[in-house]
């Protein structure tokens, strides 16, 4: 670890990665899903490591859908995370 | 189950929640943690169930997802653009392993309007149009079913989820337990099939749907359009089916659908009235195979009740399989009957806005080319019944020769007046011609193809002619008589038996027309008065006509009466053979005057007319007529300046035999000169007229005659034979051709052999006057001698001098008592010495020009095609006397005219010599 190679192929990589997140920032933004770079990488790791997508997309919807009532009901809310 | 990196998802998770989860800074920080600590459990639960996403794993389905979702927003294009570029350069990144799954998450996250639900699927066999093979034809009727998973199963956009086993015997490709999916199902699916799925699991334990037995028993209701309890119709091109049946038997039921849509569609159209006869007779046909086709229903019918009654209610499916009658079967048992239908509504279709001929030229398409031989059995079938009013009309047009055609199916129509006279211009054809030839009219669309072109042109010929017969010729008692015996019944089929019938028919009636047009009318009659008088025929009829007219026809044309001519024809007829003629014939000859203009006379007017009625006037058109009277009135010129120069011949030879003799000295030389011109212009003339009447007359009429009698002529042959014989006879007769002008050279020529005869008489008074001068000059020496004096003195020569001397002074006279006259105005002496010369002068000019326009003449003659014309123009020169100009351009004609000099010959040596 610490050569040139290896440290030239994690720039590579690095590079890859953030063009990939670019990508899919702007794939993101076009299907208006309101997510912004950091979420997006996020999810994209929790995705490459084996969660199911739609499982993830609703969470995060139903959570943006409770958090977006507002602060206010906050103790109704967590009665409805609670189920 | 859900496998994954416990450790890095729960980081993961951990920092998107920090950023999700909002910050409320009015919170207390317990209860934002207790919110966090709720959210991230739920999220962990949510994925640890969730297992495998049930989306195919496809990246480019689900990149048409994707795009299909960005298309409906609102800029769509641009953005699907975008996404396109976006899309590609992701796939060409080697980083991420599972893009479809990153991508799947964004569509399912998105916020975009989602694609409306799934549209009714579209008929997914496309409708093909070709008439050729019905069989790929499918109902309207598949457009309606409402079943889900029928419509899931051919989505546009393709399965949205693996189909879930359901218990058909079909394996599903869906791994791991399913068992237990139904029970841990969430409502927080968002998809709506999945809900119906599950219902439909659920019920499919219970009931599936409508059973096969209460189906069959509707089966028969439905097969004739009728809505029964589960098979309902709600509008006449849809057929709805219940909507909890299993795939296989919606199949099932789809295929029966058909051939109940199909009758519904076409009981509709059996039961609508418009169209024409033969429209009519389609739809009865079709009624008929609708007939039999209900009769297999209730065959059907039967079966199923029998075997219903033998069902097994323990066995599964109830026992339908034992008893023989299933679903299955049934398709089977209508199988044939629905392509029969389905040929049926194709015809249906094909036949909107077609009618008589044209619908049963696309029947007989049918049967002919194609390759199935149902179809071609079937078309047959259909044929024969459908072509009966085609047949009936067929039949009353050629044995009645009338149109009995109220919806105007027929290939014959009439047309009307208007029409007729649109077709003409403005001016009719008129009278029996336009019956004969506008009356009716052949329509080539409406020949249905079962017969044939020629065929049809002789069906149309016959009935033509029965028509004119009964209308144009008055005989309709025949073609009544004839209906009866022939008239027979004609049937589609009998293709042989048609042929000879049409066969017979024909030879009938143009046998009887041509019989009538000979006898009844006369027709060979007239055309043969019409040469022997208009076209001078009859040459001593023609020889008093003239003469008893000359004296008349001199006369200004305004002078001229009309009874003064009847008279003079009248006595024409009688002294000639004409008088022999059937009253028929004399009656319609007559002599006109055309119209006059100032300065002419008689002889300009005068015409000869033969009046022509129908129906012998479809022969001898009106057109036709006129031709007559064109090349007649050529003749009667020709005629004339030959009769001119005839009595001015006669009268030379005559009077040179006597008066003329004595002035032989004076004037002698120039009677030998007219002598010749005259006899030039005697022999032009006689050999115009002969070539004229012989050459070209009698042989065009030996021609026409031989075309009139053949024995297969038909009525259009006969126009056409007179056509030919009046072209002929006015293009050989120097009449009609339009490069050269003819008419206009002989005209000339004939003008100008007239003003040679009037010089001629002149010189003749003259000559008779010389003569009688010098009898009394011979008298008066007698008496003078007589008397004891000088015969001659110089008084006389004063008192008569010499004409022809030189011009003597009177004033060396001594003897003249009157002083010298300054002038010789009005005087006998220069007058008399003035004739002469001008005589002479005129004379010689009129023979250069006479002679100059027969070179011309005979120049154009000799370079015609026609090689009669050139017999014309060698029997003319035959001794070369004149020399053939070819008249080239303008210019040079002047030029020519100047060059040339006819050979001199010993007849004319001294005439050419005196030529100026």
């Amino acid at each position: 670890m610490a050569s040139q190679l290896p440290a030239a192929s994690q720039e590579v990589k690095r590079k890859a990665a953030r063009e990939v997140i670019d990508i899919l920032h702007e794939i993101a933004t076009l299907l208006n899903t309101h997510l912004d770079r950091q979420q997006l990488s996020y999810c994209v790791s929790l995705i490459e490591n084996g969660a199911n997508p739609e499982a993830l997309a609703n969470v995060i919807r139903k959570l943006r859908e409770d958090f977006a009532q507002g602060s206010s009901e906050e103790g109704e809310e967590e009665e409805a995370v609670a189920r | 189950m859900a496998t994954f990196n416990q450790e890095r998802v729960e980081h993961a998770l951990n920092e998107l929640l920090v950023r999700i989860v909002p910050e409320d800074p009015s919170e207390d920080e317990s209860a934002a943690n207790q919110r966090f600590e709720a959210a991230f459990d739920f999220a962990i639960d949510e994925l640890s169930v969730a297992g495998q996403p049930s989306v195919v794993p496809d990246i480019n389905h689900i990149a048409s997802l994707i795009e299909r979702r960005v298309t409906r927003a609102n800029d769509g294009a641009q953005q699907t653009a975008r996404f396109h570029n976006l899309f590609s350069r992701l796939v060409s990144q080697p980083v991420l392993e599972q893009k479809w799954r990153m991508l799947y998450f964004l569509l399912q996250l998105s916020d975009l309007p989602p694609a409306t639900d799934q549209p009714a699927p579209r008929d997914p066999r496309a409708r093909t149009r070709e008439p050729t093979t019905p069989s790929k034809h499918t109902s309207a009727g598949a457009q309606m079913h409402e079943s889900p998973a029928f419509r899931e199963a051919f989505a546009k956009p393709g399965l949205s989820q693996l189909p879930v086993n359901d218990g058909s015997p079909r394996a599903s490709p869906r791994p791991a337990p399913e068992a237990d999916k139904p029970e841990k199902r969430k409502e927080r699916r968002s998809q709506e099939t999945s809900k119906e799925q599950a219902t439909d699991t659920e019920q499919h334990k219970a009931l599936a749907g409508p059973t096969e037995p209460s189906l069959l028993r509707d089966l028969p209701f439905t097969l004739q359009g009728l809505s029964s309890k589960n098979l309902v119709f709600p509008s006449s091109t849809a057929l709805k089916l219940p909507a909890t049946l299993p795939v296989p038997l919606v199949s099932l039921l789809h295929t029966l659908a058909e051939p109940s849509l199909l009758y519904r569609g076409l009981a509709e159209f059996v039961e609508s009235t418009e169209g024409g006869l033969v429209g009519q007779s389609f739809r009865s046909a079709l009624g008929k195979e609708l007939r039999s086709y209900l009769g297999l229903v209730a065959t059907l019918e039967g079966q199923i009740r029998r075997a219903l009654s033998q069902l097994d209610e323990a066995q599964p499916h109830n026992g339908i399989g034992k008893a023989g009658v299933t679903l299955k079967r049934c398709v089977i048992w209508t199988r044939e009957a629905t392509m029969g239908l389905r040929l049926m509504s194709l015809m249906v279709e094909e036949s909107k806005g077609k009618k008589g001929g044209q619908l049963i030229s696309l029947i007989h398409s049918f049967s002919l080319s194609h390759g199935d031989p149902y179809v071609g059995a079937f078309a047959e079938r259909l044929l024969s019944h459908v072509t009966r009013p085609f047949y009936d009309m067929l039949r009353q047009w050629i044995y009645d020769g009338e149109l009995a055609d109220p919806f105007g199916e027929f290939f014959v129509s009439e047309q009307s007046e208007d029409d007729i006279r649109e077709a003409n211009g403005q001016e009719g054809k008129g009278g029996a011609t336009s019956v004969w030839e506008d009356k009716y009219k052949l329509n080539e669309k409406m020949i249905p193809t079962i017969i044939t072109e020629e065929f049809a042109n002789k069906v149309f010929l016959i009935g033509k002619t029965l028509n004119f017969i009964r209308y144009g010729c008055g005989d309709a008692a025949w073609v009544d008589t004839y209906s009866k015996e022939a008239s027979k019944e004609l049937h589609y089929g009998d293709t042989a038996n048609l042929e000879q019938s049409i066969g017979d028919a024909y030879k009938t009636t143009m046998a009887r027309l041509i019989d009538l047009m000979a006898n009844k009318f006369k027709l060979f009659e007239h055309l043969q008065a019409l040469k022997k008088y208009l076209l001078l025929g009859a040459g001593d009829f023609i020889a008093v006509l003239m003469e008893s007219l000359s004296s008349n026809l001199d006369r200004p044309a305004n002078t001229q009466y009309r009874h003064t001519l009847t008279a003079q024809l009248e006595h024409a007829v009688r002294n000639s053979n004409a008088q022999f003629d059937s009253q028929d014939v004399l009656r319609r000859l007559d002599s006109r005057m055309l119209e006059l203009s100032h300065g002419e006379i008689g002889w300009d007017v005068f015409t000869l007319e033969y009046k022509i009625d129908a129906p012998v006037d479809v022969i001898v058109t009106p057109f036709g007529s006129k031709q007559y009277l064109k090349v007649f009135n050529f003749l009667w010129r020709v005629k004339r300046v030959e009769f001119a120069l005839g009595s001015t011949w006669r009268r030379c030879m005559t009077g040179a035999r006597g008066v003329l003799g004595t002035v032989s000295d004076k004037v002698g030389s120039d009677w030998k000169k007219a002598r010749c011109a005259i006899a030039e212009m005697v022999h032009f003339v006689n050999q115009l007229q002969y070539y004229i009447l012989f050459e070209v007359i009698e042989s065009s009429w030996t021609e026409l005659q031989e075309a009139l009698n053949k024995p297969e002529s038909t009525l259009d042959d006969l126009i056409q034979a007179h056509a030919k014989y009046l072209t002929s006879i006015t293009r050989k007769g120097l009449l009609g051709s339009q490069s050269t002008d003819f008419t206009g050279q002989l005209h000339e020529l004939l003008k100008t052999m007239l003003a040679y005869k009037d010089a001629v008489d002149g010189l003749y008074s003259f000559s008779v006057a010389e003569f009688t001068r010098r009898q009394e000059h011979a008298a008066k020496i007698e008496t003078r001698t007589a008397a004891g004096r000088w015969g001659l003195s110089e008084k006389d020569s004063l008192d008569s001098p010499d004409p022809f001397g030189p011009k003597r002074s009177s004033r060396a006279d001594p003897d003249s008592p009157f002083p010298p006259p300054l002038l010789k105005i009005g005087d006998d002496n220069s007058s008399e010495d003035d004739v002469l010369p001008a005589l002479r002068k005129r004379l010689a000019t009129l023979v250069v020009d006479f002679r100059a326009r027969i070179t011309v003449l005979l120049g154009d003659l000799v370079h015609q095609p026609d090689h009669d014309m050139r017999w014309l123009a060698m029997v003319m020169n035959f001794n070369d006397v004149y020399q053939p100009v070819r008249r080239r351009r303008k210019v040079d004609k002047k030029r020519e005219r100047e060059k040339e000099t006819p050979q001199p010959t010993t007849a004319i040596k001294t005439a050419g010599g005196e030529r100026a």
